[in-house]
């Protein structure tokens, strides 16, 4: 009886054509997935509501240089907002929008509706990312909100609420 | 008389070589795999963003001692001098590890790093890490 071998061969071919594909594919998943940035801007808007928070009110005190003794917000503070806050905003290039907003609001008392003071600092086109409510938000800006109560040595008592905004989609996503 | 199938030789050489192929197969995948993760673009991304970000939290008086062993294992391999792998200047924190590549990432603290230089063991050789200082800017 005659034993036919030729099937055997035509199932070596398949078989090498499945791991070709095989390897295709692995070769496609690890390239996408290891060519994708990290993409640290939560973390980064954190950090800087963070360095905010700590430069508005830090140990139980005020910034002297925010309020004066008697209660008043000084303009000054407002107007070298980020001097006082040592922060940076500057970018490379001409024609480079800055990739960073800030949005400061003190509020006084528990539930007053209308800020008595406010900083914004920044790109503030950024603002309109927040709460947009899409199924891909990743080319989106990133966005953090702080708010704590703020305690002056006349027992005044101010609600702040920061908003930290940060851009940079291109270094933090495809 | 049953005939066999196959000759006892042929059968045992034939699966050989398909468990060879296939075991070689699988070790370039998984060497492929080993290659992308510590590839130097994404090593690269990695530590751009760390050492921005640490400067971002960071205050002054505050020193750092940054790991960089991995990204000077591909510098060497690369022949990038360990002392220009981290580069840090006008809030733009800079790792090169390759001539073709090169990360920067922008950071907000105003501060003044007063001290980056790389760290030297006891024979004078880069340990691979990077010794920062932050202090306020006057």
């Amino acid at each position: 009886m005659k034993i036919n071998k030729k099937g055997d061969k035509l199932l070596s071919i398949y078989w090498f054509a499945i791991l070709v594909i095989v390897a295709t594919g692995v070769v496609i998943m690890v390239n996408v997935y290891y060519g994708s940035p990290y993409d640290v801007r939560q973390v980064e808007s954190g950090i800087l509501a963070n360095h905010v928070a700590n430069c508005i009110y830090f140990g139980g005190e005020v910034n002297p240089s925010l309020i004066s003794s008697n209660g008043i917000f000084k303009e000054d503070f407002r107007d070298h907002f980020m001097n006082y806050c040592t922060l940076n905003f500057s970018v490379e290039g001409e024609f480079t929008q800055i990739p960073y907003y800030l949005e400061i609001n003190f509020f006084k008392g528990i539930d007053s509706p209308t800020s008595v003071f406010n900083i914004s600092e920044g790109n503030q086109n950024l603002k309109s990312d927040c709460g947009v409510d899409v199924q891909d938000k990743s080319k989106l800006s990133k966005c953090t909100s702080n708010s704590f109560f703020m305690k002056l040595n006349s027992n005044d008592v101010y609600f702040v609420k920061i908003l930290a905004v940060v851009s940079k989609v291109n270094e933090n996503t495809n | 008389m049953v005939k066999r199938k196959f000759k006892r030789g042929e059968l045992l050489v034939e699966n050989i070589i398909f468990l060879v192929l296939n075991v070689a197969f699988l070790a370039i995948l998984v060497l492929f795999l080993i290659n992308q993760g510590s590839g130097a673009s994404a090593l690269e991304d990695a530590y751009s963003k760390q050492v921005a970000l640490t400067l971002d939290a960071g205050m002054p008086g505050t020193t750092i001692l940054i790991n960089f062993q991995s990204a000077k294992e591909v510098s060497d391999k690369n022949k990038i001098p360990f002392q220009d792998v981290l580069l840090i200047k006008d809030h733009y924190v800079t790792v090169k590890l390759s001539d073709k590549s090169g990360k920067s990432y922008q950071f907000f603290n105003d501060i003044n790093v007063s001290t980056l230089r790389p760290e030297k063991d006891a024979n004078g050789n880069f340990d691979g890490y990077y010794f920062i200082e932050l202090r306020r800017k006057v």
